[in-house]
Protein backbone atom coordinates (compact mmCIF):
# COMPACT_ATOMS: atom_id res chain seq x y z
CA UNK A 1 0.00 0.00 0.00
CA UNK A 2 1.61 3.17 -1.08
CA UNK A 3 1.06 6.75 -0.79
CA UNK A 4 -1.31 8.20 -3.39
CA UNK A 5 -0.11 11.23 -5.06
CA UNK A 6 -0.72 14.82 -2.81
CA UNK A 7 -0.49 13.11 0.45
CA UNK A 8 1.13 14.61 3.34
CA UNK A 9 2.51 13.60 6.72
CA UNK A 10 0.72 14.83 9.53
CA UNK A 11 2.06 14.48 13.39
CA UNK A 12 -0.28 13.91 16.08
CA UNK A 13 -0.43 15.01 19.39
CA UNK A 14 -2.58 14.10 22.21
CA UNK A 15 -2.66 14.10 26.06
CA UNK A 16 -5.13 11.80 28.63
CA UNK A 17 -6.14 14.31 30.96
CA UNK A 18 -6.59 17.73 31.05
CA UNK A 19 -3.61 18.31 33.44
CA UNK A 20 -0.97 16.72 31.15
CA UNK A 21 0.84 18.29 28.26
CA UNK A 22 0.41 17.53 24.85
CA UNK A 23 2.80 14.80 23.53
CA UNK A 24 3.60 13.29 20.34
CA UNK A 25 2.31 10.25 20.07
CA UNK A 26 2.81 9.43 16.02
CA UNK A 27 2.11 10.67 12.46
CA UNK A 28 -0.88 9.89 9.93
CA UNK A 29 -0.23 10.08 6.26
CA UNK A 30 -3.74 12.09 4.29
CA UNK A 31 -4.32 14.20 1.70
CA UNK A 32 -6.29 16.74 3.89
CA UNK A 33 -6.70 18.06 7.65
CA UNK A 34 -10.25 16.34 7.67
CA UNK A 35 -8.69 12.77 6.84
CA UNK A 36 -5.85 13.45 9.01
CA UNK A 37 -8.25 14.24 11.56
CA UNK A 38 -10.24 10.94 11.10
CA UNK A 39 -7.15 8.84 10.83
CA UNK A 40 -5.67 10.17 13.84
CA UNK A 41 -8.66 9.35 16.09
CA UNK A 42 -9.47 6.06 14.36
CA UNK A 43 -5.93 4.58 14.30
CA UNK A 44 -4.59 5.75 17.54
CA UNK A 45 -7.61 4.48 19.35
CA UNK A 46 -6.44 2.72 22.64
CA UNK A 47 -7.04 5.46 25.02
CA UNK A 48 -9.43 7.71 25.48
CA UNK A 49 -7.92 11.04 25.16
CA UNK A 50 -9.10 14.27 26.67
CA UNK A 51 -7.56 16.11 23.44
CA UNK A 52 -6.41 14.93 20.23
CA UNK A 53 -4.11 17.27 17.34
CA UNK A 54 -2.87 17.24 14.22
CA UNK A 55 -0.38 19.07 12.33
CA UNK A 56 1.23 18.82 8.80
CA UNK A 57 4.97 18.11 9.21
CA UNK A 58 5.97 20.70 6.84
CA UNK A 59 4.13 23.38 9.52
CA UNK A 60 7.19 22.34 11.80
CA UNK A 61 10.14 24.55 11.45
CA UNK A 62 13.15 23.11 12.71
CA UNK A 63 15.41 25.08 15.57
CA UNK A 64 18.98 23.57 16.46
CA UNK A 65 19.20 20.38 13.78
CA UNK A 66 20.01 20.73 10.01
CA UNK A 67 17.92 17.75 9.39
CA UNK A 68 13.97 18.05 8.27
CA UNK A 69 12.05 17.73 11.92
CA UNK A 70 10.89 14.76 13.05
CA UNK A 71 13.72 12.73 11.05
CA UNK A 72 16.72 11.17 12.39
CA UNK A 73 19.98 11.86 11.61
CA UNK A 74 21.91 9.79 9.55
CA UNK A 75 23.93 8.44 12.72
CA UNK A 76 20.39 7.74 14.36
CA UNK A 77 19.01 5.77 11.53
CA UNK A 78 21.84 3.23 11.57
CA UNK B 1 -46.37 22.12 20.32
CA UNK B 2 -46.81 24.27 23.38
CA UNK B 3 -50.13 22.19 24.24
CA UNK B 4 -48.49 18.84 24.08
CA UNK B 5 -47.55 17.39 27.09
CA UNK B 6 -43.70 16.97 26.95
CA UNK B 7 -43.07 14.99 30.52
CA UNK B 8 -40.35 12.99 29.35
CA UNK B 9 -40.70 8.97 29.17
CA UNK B 10 -38.16 6.88 31.58
CA UNK B 11 -38.60 3.65 30.37
CA UNK B 12 -40.48 1.70 27.23
CA UNK B 13 -43.49 0.62 28.89
CA UNK B 14 -44.25 4.95 30.00
CA UNK B 15 -44.48 5.42 26.39
CA UNK B 16 -47.83 5.56 25.76
CA UNK B 17 -49.51 3.19 23.03
CA UNK B 18 -49.97 5.06 20.27
CA UNK B 19 -46.51 6.21 20.15
CA UNK B 20 -44.55 2.74 20.61
CA UNK B 21 -45.07 0.88 17.67
CA UNK B 22 -43.73 4.00 15.91
CA UNK B 23 -40.65 4.22 18.19
CA UNK B 24 -39.61 0.68 18.05
CA UNK B 25 -39.84 1.17 14.00
CA UNK B 26 -37.63 4.04 14.23
CA UNK B 27 -34.82 2.18 16.65
CA UNK B 28 -35.04 -0.62 14.43
CA UNK B 29 -34.57 1.13 10.90
CA UNK B 30 -31.57 2.53 12.63
CA UNK B 31 -30.24 -0.23 14.06
CA UNK B 32 -30.90 -2.17 10.57
CA UNK B 33 -29.34 0.78 8.56
CA UNK B 34 -26.40 0.92 11.35
CA UNK B 35 -26.00 -3.29 11.17
CA UNK B 36 -25.83 -3.16 7.29
CA UNK B 37 -23.48 0.01 7.07
CA UNK B 38 -20.68 -1.84 9.34
CA UNK B 39 -21.35 -4.24 6.85
CA UNK B 40 -20.46 -2.16 3.75
CA UNK B 41 -17.10 -0.78 5.52
CA UNK B 42 -15.83 -3.78 6.90
CA UNK B 43 -15.85 -5.18 2.82
CA UNK B 44 -13.29 -2.42 2.51
CA UNK B 45 -11.25 -3.12 5.54
CA UNK B 46 -8.53 -5.08 2.57
CA UNK B 47 -8.66 -3.38 -0.32
CA UNK B 48 -8.99 0.05 0.69
CA UNK B 49 -7.09 2.71 -1.68
CA UNK B 50 -4.73 3.37 1.30
CA UNK B 51 -3.46 1.89 4.36
CA UNK B 52 -4.95 4.48 6.82
CA UNK B 53 -8.41 4.23 5.01
CA UNK B 54 -8.12 0.52 5.66
CA UNK B 55 -7.84 1.13 9.51
CA UNK B 56 -10.34 4.08 9.06
CA UNK B 57 -12.91 1.37 7.52
CA UNK B 58 -12.22 -1.10 10.47
CA UNK B 59 -12.95 1.56 13.20
CA UNK B 60 -16.17 2.54 11.42
CA UNK B 61 -17.45 -0.89 11.11
CA UNK B 62 -16.77 -1.88 14.86
CA UNK B 63 -18.51 1.62 15.52
CA UNK B 64 -21.48 1.06 13.03
CA UNK B 65 -22.03 -2.73 14.87
CA UNK B 66 -21.42 -1.36 18.37
CA UNK B 67 -24.49 1.13 17.63
CA UNK B 68 -26.24 -1.47 15.83
CA UNK B 69 -26.26 -3.47 18.88
CA UNK B 70 -27.27 -1.02 21.47
CA UNK B 71 -30.28 -0.10 19.21
CA UNK B 72 -31.53 -4.03 19.54
CA UNK B 73 -31.04 -4.34 22.70
CA UNK B 74 -32.59 -1.17 23.65
CA UNK B 75 -35.70 -2.87 21.63
CA UNK B 76 -35.73 -5.65 24.51
CA UNK B 77 -38.32 -3.56 26.06
CA UNK B 78 -40.19 -3.05 23.35
CA UNK B 79 -41.00 -6.87 23.54
CA UNK B 80 -38.70 -7.90 20.75
CA UNK B 81 -36.01 -10.62 21.08
CA UNK B 82 -32.95 -8.89 20.54
CA UNK B 83 -31.25 -12.00 19.38
CA UNK B 84 -34.50 -12.64 17.26
CA UNK B 85 -33.80 -9.44 15.26
CA UNK B 86 -29.94 -10.00 15.19
CA UNK B 87 -29.99 -13.53 14.15
CA UNK B 88 -33.26 -14.62 12.91
CA UNK B 89 -35.23 -12.43 10.09
CA UNK B 90 -35.32 -12.76 6.59
CA UNK B 91 -34.04 -9.99 4.17
CA UNK B 92 -37.75 -8.54 3.97
CA UNK B 93 -37.94 -7.84 7.50
CA UNK B 94 -35.07 -5.68 7.65
CA UNK B 95 -35.69 -1.97 7.54
CA UNK B 96 -32.74 -0.71 5.63
CA UNK B 97 -32.34 2.04 2.97
CA UNK B 98 -31.41 0.41 -0.60
CA UNK B 99 -28.54 2.19 -0.72
CA UNK B 100 -27.17 -1.24 1.42
CA UNK B 101 -29.08 -4.00 -0.39
CA UNK B 102 -25.69 -4.50 -2.34
CA UNK B 103 -22.23 -3.86 -1.63
CA UNK B 104 -20.96 -0.43 -3.66
CA UNK B 105 -18.16 -2.12 -6.36
CA UNK B 106 -16.03 0.97 -6.16
CA UNK B 107 -14.39 3.42 -3.58
CA UNK B 108 -16.34 5.74 -4.65
CA UNK B 109 -19.50 4.24 -3.92
CA UNK B 110 -18.29 3.48 -0.43
CA UNK B 111 -17.20 7.03 -0.13
CA UNK B 112 -21.21 7.89 -0.88
CA UNK B 113 -22.56 5.62 2.00
CA UNK B 114 -20.09 6.70 4.31
CA UNK B 115 -20.46 10.34 3.56
CA UNK B 116 -24.15 10.73 2.17
CA UNK B 117 -25.96 8.02 4.49
CA UNK B 118 -23.96 7.86 7.33
CA UNK B 119 -24.47 11.70 7.63
CA UNK B 120 -28.10 11.28 7.47
CA UNK B 121 -28.38 8.45 9.92
CA UNK B 122 -27.15 10.79 12.31
CA UNK B 123 -28.81 14.02 11.57
CA UNK B 124 -32.22 11.66 12.42
CA UNK B 125 -30.11 10.64 15.80
CA UNK B 126 -29.28 14.00 16.71
CA UNK B 127 -33.50 14.81 16.32
CA UNK B 128 -33.55 12.14 19.52
CA UNK B 129 -30.68 13.70 21.50
CA UNK B 130 -33.63 15.89 23.92
CA UNK B 131 -35.96 13.45 23.49
CA UNK B 132 -38.65 12.75 25.46
CA UNK B 133 -37.76 9.22 25.30
CA UNK B 134 -35.00 9.38 28.19
CA UNK B 135 -33.01 6.31 27.91
CA UNK B 136 -31.75 7.71 24.55
CA UNK B 137 -30.27 10.65 25.79
CA UNK B 138 -26.43 9.51 26.75
CA UNK B 139 -26.67 6.44 23.82
CA UNK B 140 -27.20 9.45 21.19
CA UNK B 141 -24.16 11.77 22.34
CA UNK B 142 -21.94 8.75 22.56
CA UNK B 143 -23.31 7.93 18.87
CA UNK B 144 -22.70 11.33 17.86
CA UNK B 145 -18.93 11.40 19.29
CA UNK B 146 -18.28 8.98 17.32
CA UNK B 147 -19.89 9.66 13.85
CA UNK B 148 -18.10 12.75 13.81
CA UNK B 149 -14.91 11.19 12.70
CA UNK B 150 -17.03 8.95 10.06
CA UNK B 151 -17.87 12.10 8.79
CA UNK B 152 -14.65 13.60 8.83
CA UNK B 153 -13.71 10.57 6.53
CA UNK B 154 -16.13 11.19 4.30
CA UNK B 155 -15.92 14.41 4.00
CA UNK B 156 -12.18 14.13 3.15
CA UNK B 157 -12.63 11.86 0.88
CA UNK B 158 -14.52 13.63 -1.22
CA UNK B 159 -12.28 16.93 -1.37
CA UNK B 160 -9.30 14.31 -1.99
CA UNK B 161 -11.56 12.50 -5.13
CA UNK B 162 -12.88 15.89 -6.05
CA UNK B 163 -9.48 16.72 -7.37
CA UNK B 164 -9.39 15.84 -10.30
CA UNK B 165 -11.81 16.01 -13.14
CA UNK B 166 -12.51 12.10 -13.15
CA UNK B 167 -12.49 12.12 -9.74
CA UNK B 168 -15.55 14.27 -9.96
CA UNK B 169 -17.02 12.52 -12.58
CA UNK B 170 -16.93 9.28 -10.51
CA UNK B 171 -18.47 11.39 -7.51
CA UNK B 172 -20.83 12.54 -8.96
CA UNK B 173 -21.88 9.57 -10.60
CA UNK B 174 -22.16 7.53 -7.28
CA UNK B 175 -23.24 10.60 -5.21
CA UNK B 176 -26.73 11.38 -7.73
CA UNK B 177 -28.60 8.34 -6.71
CA UNK B 178 -27.42 8.47 -3.07
CA UNK B 179 -28.53 12.14 -2.62
CA UNK B 180 -31.73 11.43 -3.82
CA UNK B 181 -32.26 7.97 -1.57
CA UNK B 182 -31.25 9.88 1.44
CA UNK B 183 -33.54 12.99 1.07
CA UNK B 184 -36.31 10.62 0.52
CA UNK B 185 -35.04 8.09 3.63
CA UNK B 186 -36.37 10.72 6.05
CA UNK B 187 -40.15 10.24 4.88
CA UNK B 188 -42.74 11.74 3.35
CA UNK B 189 -43.62 15.65 4.01
CA UNK B 190 -47.17 14.81 5.88
CA UNK B 191 -47.72 11.49 7.52
CA UNK B 192 -45.78 8.30 8.26
CA UNK B 193 -43.61 7.68 11.20
CA UNK B 194 -41.13 10.27 11.35
CA UNK B 195 -43.41 13.08 11.19
CA UNK B 196 -45.74 11.44 14.15
CA UNK B 197 -43.00 10.60 16.33
CA UNK B 198 -41.83 14.52 15.94
CA UNK B 199 -45.35 15.80 16.86
CA UNK B 200 -45.21 13.43 19.69
CA UNK B 201 -42.08 14.73 20.90
CA UNK B 202 -39.87 11.72 20.93
CA UNK B 203 -37.88 13.31 18.18
CA UNK B 204 -37.53 17.36 17.20
CA UNK B 205 -37.70 17.33 13.72
CA UNK B 206 -40.25 16.11 11.06
CA UNK B 207 -39.04 15.03 7.57
CA UNK B 208 -38.36 18.18 5.78
CA UNK B 209 -36.71 19.39 8.86
CA UNK B 210 -34.61 16.51 8.56
CA UNK B 211 -33.92 17.06 4.80
CA UNK B 212 -32.92 20.58 5.93
CA UNK B 213 -30.25 19.81 8.43
CA UNK B 214 -28.88 17.04 5.82
CA UNK B 215 -28.51 19.30 3.62
CA UNK B 216 -27.22 22.28 5.43
CA UNK B 217 -24.51 19.58 6.12
CA UNK B 218 -23.39 17.87 3.18
CA UNK B 219 -24.54 20.29 0.85
CA UNK B 220 -21.55 22.88 1.08
CA UNK B 221 -19.06 20.45 0.67
CA UNK B 222 -20.77 18.78 -2.02
CA UNK B 223 -20.28 22.42 -3.61
CA UNK B 224 -17.03 22.98 -2.39
CA UNK B 225 -15.89 20.15 -4.34
CA UNK B 226 -17.45 21.31 -8.05
CA UNK B 227 -20.08 18.68 -7.71
CA UNK B 228 -22.85 19.24 -9.71
CA UNK B 229 -25.41 17.77 -7.66
CA UNK B 230 -25.78 20.48 -5.29
CA UNK B 231 -25.67 23.31 -8.13
CA UNK B 232 -29.38 23.46 -8.54
CA UNK B 233 -29.70 23.79 -4.59
CA UNK B 234 -28.15 27.26 -4.72
CA UNK B 235 -31.66 28.88 -5.68
CA UNK B 236 -32.12 29.71 -2.55
CA UNK B 237 -33.75 26.76 -0.09
CA UNK B 238 -31.80 23.69 0.43
CA UNK B 239 -34.84 21.44 0.49
CA UNK B 240 -35.16 19.50 -2.59
CA UNK B 241 -38.34 17.46 -1.46
CA UNK B 242 -40.57 18.58 -4.08
CA UNK B 243 -38.22 16.57 -7.02
CA UNK B 244 -37.99 13.41 -5.08
CA UNK B 245 -40.21 10.83 -6.47
CA UNK B 246 -42.25 8.87 -4.10
CA UNK B 247 -44.30 6.44 -6.44
CA UNK B 248 -42.00 3.49 -5.02
CA UNK B 249 -41.75 4.56 -1.31
CA UNK B 250 -42.80 1.92 1.23
CA UNK B 251 -43.09 3.93 4.20
CA UNK B 252 -42.95 0.92 6.74
CA UNK B 253 -39.78 0.27 5.77
CA UNK B 254 -38.48 3.60 4.88
CA UNK B 255 -37.05 2.48 1.15
CA UNK B 256 -38.58 1.26 -2.11
CA UNK B 257 -40.91 -1.10 -1.94
CA UNK B 258 -39.89 -4.50 -3.10
CA UNK B 259 -36.06 -5.30 -2.45
CA UNK B 260 -34.26 -6.08 0.71
CA UNK B 261 -30.76 -6.56 1.28
CA UNK B 262 -28.72 -9.03 -0.84
CA UNK B 263 -28.78 -12.98 0.63
CA UNK B 264 -24.44 -13.10 0.95
CA UNK B 265 -25.00 -9.81 3.20
CA UNK B 266 -28.18 -10.89 4.94
CA UNK B 267 -26.09 -14.43 5.96
CA UNK B 268 -23.58 -12.16 7.27
CA UNK B 269 -25.40 -10.24 9.21
CA UNK B 270 -27.09 -12.56 10.62
CA UNK B 271 -23.92 -14.64 11.53
CA UNK B 272 -25.32 -17.64 9.83
CA UNK B 273 -22.28 -19.59 9.50
CA UNK B 274 -21.95 -19.13 13.43
CA UNK B 275 -25.85 -20.91 13.98
CA UNK B 276 -24.57 -24.27 15.49
CA UNK B 277 -23.21 -21.87 18.60
CA UNK B 278 -26.07 -19.63 18.72
CA UNK B 279 -28.33 -22.68 19.35
CA UNK B 280 -26.53 -23.31 22.93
Amino acid sequence: MGHLSGEHLYEIFARQKREERLEHIGTVSAPNAALARAYAWQTYDVQKWFEMVVAPREAFEAVNRDEEPFTLSPAEAR
Amino acid sequence: MSSIDSAGFRTADDVPQEMRGDLAALLLSLADNKRLLGMRYAEWLLGAPTLEAGIACSAMAQDEWGHSRILYAMLKDFGEDPGRLEHQREADEYLNSELLDDPPGEWTGLVALNFLLDAALSVQFESLKDSRFEPLHYKVRKVLEEERFHFEHGRGWLARMAQTPAGREALEEALTPAWHTCLRWFGAPDGGLVARLAEAGISDARPDELRARWLERVGPIVREAGLGLAERDESGAWNSAAELDWSDWDGSRRRSGGGAVNAETLAGVRGDRNRAMLMD
